[in-house]
């Protein structure tokens, strides 16, 4: 009796034990977790501090964590040493027309690959599918030489160099990683229902524009955040293509920053703030979208 | 019409087949002009000597010579191959680690979570800045830490042997919200039952993430390195921002060798061939990649 009484008494504290233990470990793992994303962070905030400070705070030994007074003047002063507002404007714009070139032209090749029957379909996506693992770097010489003879009424060298129209034309000519995206969602989108639509008498087209688009709206919207993230910080095709200093996209525009203003850390600091600020707003706002996407093409390819 | 009258779409060229054809019209130019034809193009320009000022001279393999001979060029190839071999796993190994801790439940993990993507969403340029900064000789962020324990003072990104590893610090910062992502949505597949399982067995914790998480998560393992090991062939940004190779080359890298001789000084044979030969490298490195799968990939 009394021994069996002990053994659960001994069992009984050991499965405290274990409990707190767990605890322990789970309390280090936190720590642990929460010193490891400060050190992911710690790189914006020497950002957001430098950006503040005057050039001899900057070179202050030992570094001082925050400015004695923060210099808000930084920022205007960045603004106008180049034409920021115009750089601004053109990677709103760019960001843009790549978005929704993509959302048309993705949606489109997806929608024909997963909803329609057609000779030559399974070979056709998977030429697209290793158009995704070739390095875009091997089309960057073909495609220069492109747009270098194709003519351009408005621009003043007669072709497509020196202006933005190669940073966005070619986003209304479908992409494979859209595309593929987009197929895997689409695929999961019950047959029967297009079906149905097209006992109804619907064609393709209608069944495209109202069964798979508006069914399609989270995916859409990952495709439209990763687009305009991915043209937003573009910097080898602006850096190729854009000569004038007014057609510069944010990216090329810091780049030429970084060149004339070499070693003046709080100015460049703040160039490289403003122009991260409005990623990192889109991402707060569209964390779902983001992870949705990486997870999507992640695990079921 | 009716039902039947549908499946009638299926030949060659049925109502479906010209639908299919409207809707694959943008994709299949931009597969002519910009992707798949430009590839052969390459192929073709990298056979030839051409300015673009002058016509074309055809020179056979004479820039595949070239290239192989080129001291600059072998640089490059040596500095992708080290960015790859150690980026890649090193990059893996702390997303995978991070993403297992990071796979659990209490308040406040997803500001946490938020901290590890953030460097993803925002530009190399503006990154590569702020890392210029704290790799800055004088008085940048790092010689003050280092410092701080009594280690000198480095050139971090002019120091030919500090600076690719420097480089590689940066870029795994930078990437490992995107693995810990795919990671994380891999771990969430993974049905409880079967960790709940085995921690009724008593399996150790680091037995359990050998034998059961690990092995349930090569696909999103093997899905990362792809992700990753194309994407190391292709770094610039950060070497075009963070340490422009001059004057020892220490940083070169092949994608920054394409740009200089195809847009710096116009040698658009000699680029086009740096160009396939990086295809070929990446194509060879992919298909031996996914021939490995077979042996320690399990698919459910």
């Amino acid at each position: 009796m009394s021994t069996a009484a002990a053994v659960a008494a001994e069992e009984e504290r050991a499965l405290r034990l274990g409990r707190r233990i767990r605890t322990i470990r789970k309390g280090i793992l936190i720590g642990l977790l929460i010193a490891g994303g400060l050190l992911m962070v710690a790189p914006f905030l020497w950002m957001i501090s430098t950006s503040l400070k005057t050039r001899a705070e900057v070179f202050a030994v030992p570094p001082t964590l925050f400015p004695k007074v923060a210099q808000w003047h930084n920022y205007p002063d960045m603004w106008n040493a180049l034409p920021f507002t115009n750089f601004f404007i053109n990677s709103l714009k760019l960001a843009s027309l790549n978005t929704i070139g993509q959302l048309i032209s993705c949606s489109m090749a997806a929608f024909a690959f997963s909803a329609l029957r057609f000779r030559f379909r399974e070979p056709l996506f998977g030429l697209l599918l290793v158009t995704l693992i070739i390095p875009f770097q091997v089309v960057l010489v073909p495609n220069f030489i492109l747009y270098r003879f194709l003519p351009h009424p408005l621009s003043s060298s007669g072709n497509w160099i020196g202006t933005q129209e190669p940073l966005w034309v070619g986003a209304f000519l479908g992409g494979a990683f859209g595309t593929f995206l987009l197929r895997q969602f689409f695929l999961a989108i019950p047959r029967e229902l297009a079906d149905a639509a097209r006992v109804d008498g619907a064609n393709p087209w209608q069944i495209y524009r109202h069964v798979y688009i508006p069914l399609s709206k989270p995916v859409l919207a990952t495709l439209a955040i990763f687009t305009f993230m991915w043209s937003w910080n573009d910097l080898i095709d602006p850096v190729i293509y854009l000569r004038d200093i007014d057609t510069l996209t944010l990216t090329a525009g810091l780049s030429l920053f970084q060149g004339q203003y070499v070693g003046r850390w709080p100015l460049l600091m703040a160039g490289a703030l403003v122009s991260v600020i409005p990623m990192i707003i889109l991402f707060v706002l569209a964390q779902r979208h983001f992870v949705r996407g990486i997870a999507l093409t992640g695990i079921k390819g | 019409m009716g039902g039947p009258a549908t499946k009638r779409g299926r030949g060659p060229l049925g109502s479906e087949g010209r639908w299919a054809l409207a809707f694959l019209a943008p994709t299949l130019i931009g597969l002519a002009v910009l992707s798949a034809g430009p590839i052969l193009a390459t192929l073709a320009i990298s056979l030839t000597k051409w300015d673009l000022l002058t016509a074309p001279t055809f020179t056979g393999l004479d820039n595949y010579a070239a290239l192989l001979t080129d001291d600059r060029f072998l640089k490059a190839l040596r500095n992708t191959f080290f960015y790859t071999i150690v980026s890649v796993p090193l990059g893996l190994a702390i997303a995978l680690g991070l993403a297992v801790a990071l796979n659990q439940a209490f308040r406040g993990i997803a500001w946490i979570r938020t901290a590890y993507f953030l460097p993803v969403v925002t530009s190399t340029i503006a990154i590569a800045l702020v890392w210029q900064w704290i790799y800055s000789a004088d008085s940048g962020l790092l010689n003050q830490v280092t410092g701080f324990f009594g280690i000198p003072a480095q050139k971090w990104l002019s120091n030919p042997t500090l600076a690719m590893p420097s480089i590689i610090a940066m870029s795994i910062w930078q990437g490992l919200g995107v693995n810990i992502i795919i990671f994380l949505a891999g771990l969430q597949a993974i049905p409880s039952e079967v960790l709940d399982a085995a921690s009724v067995d008593g399996a150790a914790a680091w037995a359990r993430f050998r034998r059961i998480t690990v092995p349930l998560l090569t696909p999103a393992i093997f899905f990362t390195g792809v992700l990753s090991l194309i994407g190391s062939f292709q770094v610039f940004d950060q070497v075009f921002v963070l340490a422009k190779p001059k004057p020892t080359d220490a940083t070169i890298t092949v994608v920054y060798f394409i740009y200089e001789s195809g847009f710096k000084f116009f040698k658009m044979g000699y680029a086009s061939a740096a160009s396939w030969i990086l295809f070929i490298i990446v194509a060879v490195f992919t298909a031996v990649y996914f021939q490995s799968q077979r042996r320690w990939v399990y698919y459910q």
